[in-house]
């Protein structure tokens, strides 16, 4: 026992750094190289392949690479077709409409010479296959436009036709666009079902690549498909999905060439990262989300308007004041550093634009019109009282609870209280709270206050992926969905004439439709009902050693991975 | 004693159920549910929350969902494809036969999802804690017999520094030095992986060892702090009795002093400790997992939490629940196994 423990202690520190170093000595990553080998780098695993189901956008990001759909959305909102040979229109007879009946019948032609990694042809027999699955009442899963589709018929190998017994403007995405993929009929159990087979994790590829190896938690490794159907691609041999749970560990790992490219990166990281040597950061040049202001336009606690109208926002000169209280260009520029684009308008994107003039940013027009709604601060306190107000009781405080998400992180969080602090100013209260996603969204027996009514005014990010509005405006605007737990009319905003645009712009008349529309978002101007401020980006950033990367807000990134490559 | 060891079992089945009904409740009525934030676009249409709510089993009124939870409704007709009639029998077997449901989120058994992160978990864990002990234990001895020494003042403070650093503080500042900051003098590359349990490209126990380190570090020095302050005031409750005065006045050797008599004594409380503290090798530590990207139960439960996936989430709680009753239950035997001066009626 006269070891001196000093030396030992000392000895093995020694040779701990000694094999730290030298662990780094051992040839490094060559493999990389030589491989055209890339990392991609997410915060959680995907739930599965079957994006529809998780819905968490890592599911689509991995799809994308292993399972083709009829078609895609490119980043500039086109539809293009990826299993169909062309898109089914009207001119090229692949879309017929039957005006008496009011019925539609839409035939796809499936391309010949895509196989799925196994050597079988991909056919005809794969997309009835597909939808019988989704369609299963027991475990399936309820997708848009499901309800107008009677059936799909197999015509021969490569042909299908949707029989619909309405006009549904959705068609071309009904089997594909962000998250619908084609599935094997001959490798799928269909006793599993659709929402949880096992094909769902380890699918066969009719994609550029083929999944190689998932260690949960840990990394997911995908090769070359080598019978992938457009020759020459994909340009990329491997590519390798880590999972890092925190921000700044993946940040600080595209810094130091320890992954090429971090999904969705938030308006901090993309300031942080733009301009550094080798970096790129993408952003789409479609933006789906725009963040928004939801007043509630029934008392808190209550879901109908008529009955129980709120006692601020039912008026409709109340929600014109809020939204000219807020500075959206300050906030924007400061919290949002300019990769915000303003946004007033859900028709403020392709392919249906309409002209509404830009709301003014003017607190001085926003008090007037607090001061004509018979809110008017008579003690001097700063906080307007009802003086003659249309539904609070006189004498009351205009003050009101102001809740966002934390979920999305820092700029939503300053931008709260940033219009807390401007709709401080026009003389109103707004006490700022944070509520997570889960309580804010859930449905109205789980305690959703969004559903349950239990809210004043929501700040929030929303907005739809692809082309075709209408089902989302349905969901949003429709009185019939402000119903709780019938659809997403949480301002629960009552208005028969939207109730009759949404119905009239169920056409496939392209200019009927961007009529109807434009008549929408003038109305929701009028009546300021769901104000919005400002796009969020969809931007992810990336190494410079790789080319074909472009950022898509109406998918995900990987949507073009065939076309990757690495300098 | 076998006779305590079983009425003890009793006990902690009847602990068992009570809790399985409270744990139960608890997770279902806390506000928020799993068809929220399901998902990218914020809400999901009535239609697909209807169908969702059935597949999941929660078009069921509460207490029915826990007889289902628990017992499974293999034996009960149930309403599967949504048109109001119970037609089919249902799946699912129940907790008590094994079968701790799928998981709302990846619709994978829960099983298979605790399956493919305890072992990282344990692996890290134990890791973790073998090398907290072994510094803590000297340091808590030394710290204790050079009572009041600059040694022991300098444990004691770091000690203290170590209990109060927040373990998501520690670990990113583990990760701006080591990755970051400091780079190997011959590679240029970074001194320490900044997470993950090994490289993709090889396979070295060294590879493994420089992945362990910075987590271990981050995870370790709270146990360290903690064990070593309390092996230090055992210690010292025990070097001060008769019966070491009596030993030095008989001329025993100082070393076999403090550890055939001292320490033997001292350390039977810290054995019972570390009993109780033995469930955290299941439960895993969450943000050391969420730092250093570690796959295992740790981020597991965190992210079931946030997502409200119920049976993820009731799965680690329940299984976490027995495991501490069990611990207990060992740390009183190893109490009266190790200290025969303990008998239990």
């Amino acid at each position: 026992m006269s070891i001196n423990l000093n030396k030992l202690f000392g000895a093995i520190t020694f040779l701990v750094v000694l094999s730290i170093i030298l662990t780094g000595c051992a040839p490094a990553q060559g493999i990389q190289d030589e491989q055209r080998s890339i990392t991609i780098t997410i915060p959680e695993d995907p739930p599965s392949f079957n994006a529809i189901i998780g819905d968490t956008g890592y599911d689509a990001l991995v799809s994308n690479m292993v399972l083709l759909g009829l078609t895609g959305i490119d980043p500039d909102s086109n539809i293009y077709p990826e299993l169909a040979a062309e898109l089914p229109s009207q001119e090229n007879g692949g879309v017929v409409v039957d005006e008496n009946a009011g019925t539609m019948d839409v035939t796809w032609k499936i391309r010949q010479d895509v196989k799925w990694s196994d050597g079988t042809p991909v056919t005809a027999e794969d997309v009835v296959f597909t939808w019988n699955a989704i369609m299963d009442p027991e475990k399936g899963i309820w997708v848009r436009g499901s309800d107008y589709v009677d059936n799909v018929e197999k015509i021969d190998e490569h042909t299908v036709v949707f029989h619909y017994n309405s006009l549904y403007t959705g068609y071309l995405t009904q089997l594909g666009g962000e998250q619908l993929v084609v599935w094997p009929a001959h490798y799928c159990d269909p006793e599993q079902g659709f929402s949880q087979w096992d094909c769902g994790r380890e699918p066969l590829s009719s994609g550029p690549f083929v999944l190689k190896e998932w260690q949960v938690g840990d990394h997911m490794t995908f090769e070359k498909n080598p019978n992938y159907f457009e020759a020459g691609k994909p340009g990329v041999d491997e590519i390798v999905i880590k999972i890092v749970p925190e921000d700044s560990v993946r940040k600080e790992m595209l810094l130091k060439g320890d992954t090429d490219l971090i999904m969705w990166v938030s308006e901090t990281i993309a300031r942080e990262l733009d301009g550094q040597p080798n970096i790129s950061v993408s952003v789409s040049p479609t933006n789906r989300w725009v963040l928004r202001v939801y007043m509630n336009e029934a008392a808190r606690g209550t879901t109908d308007p008529v009955s129980s109208p709120n006692p601020f926002f039912a008026d409709v000169r109340v929600r014109q004041a809020v939204r000219q209280a807020i500075d959206v260009d300050t906030i924007a520029e400061s919290v949002f550093y300019g990769y915000s684009k303003p946004a007033w308008t859900e028709f403020a994107r392709e392919p249906y634009k309409c002209d509404v003039p830009r709301p003014k940013y003017d607190p001085e027009a926003a008090k007037a019109l607090l001061e004509e709604a018979g809110w008017k601060d008579t003690d001097g306190d700063g906080v307007r009282e009802c003086h003659g107000c249309a539904n609070a009781k006189e004498g009351d405080l205009l003050e009101f609870e102001l809740a966002t998400y934390p979920d999305y992180g820092e700029p939503i969080l300053l931008a709260h209280q940033l219009i807390g602090e401007q709709l401080t100013k026009i003389g109103m209260r707004p006490k700022l709270v944070v509520i997570e996603g889960t309580v804010m969204w859930a449905e109205a027996e789980d305690g959703g206050t969004e559903q349950s009514g239990n809210y004043d005014m929501d700040l929030w990010d929303d907005g739809y992926s692809g082309v075709d509005p209408t089902d989302y405006l349905d969901e949003i605007y429709n009185s019939n969905a402000a119903v709780p737990g019938s659809g997403w009319n949480i301002v629960r905003w009552i208005s028969p004439e939207m109730d009759q645009l949404l119905a009239e712009a169920r056409t496939l008349d392209e200019n009927k439709r961007e009529e109807v529309f434009c008549q929408m978002a003038q109305l929701l101007d009028e009546q300021a009902v769901v104000p919005l401020l400002f796009t969020i980006i969809n931007a992810d950033a990336y190494s410079s050693r790789l080319e074909g990367i472009q950022s898509n807000g109406n998918d995900v990134v990987t949507w073009n991975a065939a076309d990757w490559t690495v300098k | 004693m076998i006779q305590y060891i079983a009425r003890r079992l009793v006990q902690i089945l009847g602990i068992m159920v009570l809790l399985s009904i409270v744990l139960f409740a608890l997770v279902n009525i806390a506000p928020g549910g799993p068809l929220a934030g399901q998902g990218q676009s914020r809400h999901i249409p009535p239609e697909r929350a209807a169908a969702l709510k059935r597949q999941f089993g929660l078009d069921k009124p509460l207490p029915v969902q826990y007889v289902v939870w628990l017992v499974g409704n293999d034996w009960m007709r149930v309403d599967a494809d949504g048109d109001g009639t119970a037609d089919s029998y249902g799946t699912r077997r129940g907790i008590l036969r094994g079968d701790f449901g799928f998981s709302f989120q990846t619709r994978q058994p829960v099983l298979d999802e605790i399956r493919l992160r305890l072992p990282n978990t344990l692996y890290l864990m134990g890791i973790t804690l073998l090398v907290a002990l072994g510094i803590a234990i000297p340091a808590g001895i030394i710290s204790a017999v050079k009572q009041y020494s600059k040694i022991d003042i300098t444990i004691t403070t770091l000690a203290f520094a170590g209990q109060a650093v927040p373990e998501f503080w520690l670990g990113l500042l583990l990760i701006l030095v080591f990755y970051v900051w400091l780079q190997n003098p011959f590679t240029g590359e970074p001194l320490l992986p900044s997470g993950g349990m090994s490289s993709l490209d090889t396979f070295s126990l060294w590879d493994r060892t420089r992945h362990l380190i910075l987590p271990v570090m981050c995870g370790a020095l709270g146990w360290i702090a903690w064990y070593s302050r309390f092996l230090r005031s055992s210690m010292l409750d025990v070097l001060h009795m008769d019966y070491l005065r009596t030993a030095r006045a008989k001329g025993l050797p100082e070393r076999f002093i403090l550890y055939k008599h001292a320490l033997r004594n001292a350390i039977i409380p810290l054995v019972t400790m570390f009993a109780l503290d033995l469930p955290t090798i299941f439960a895993g530590a969450v943000f050391v997992e969420i730092l250093f990207s570690w796959p295992g139960m740790g981020r597991l439960y965190y992210q079931a939490a946030t997502q409200r996936d119920y049976p993820v989430l009731l799965a680690v709680l329940i299984i976490g629940a027995g495991l501490i009753l069990l611990s207990n239950l060992l740390a009183d035997i190893l109490y009266a196994t190790i200290d025969p001066r303990i008998r239990y009626e």
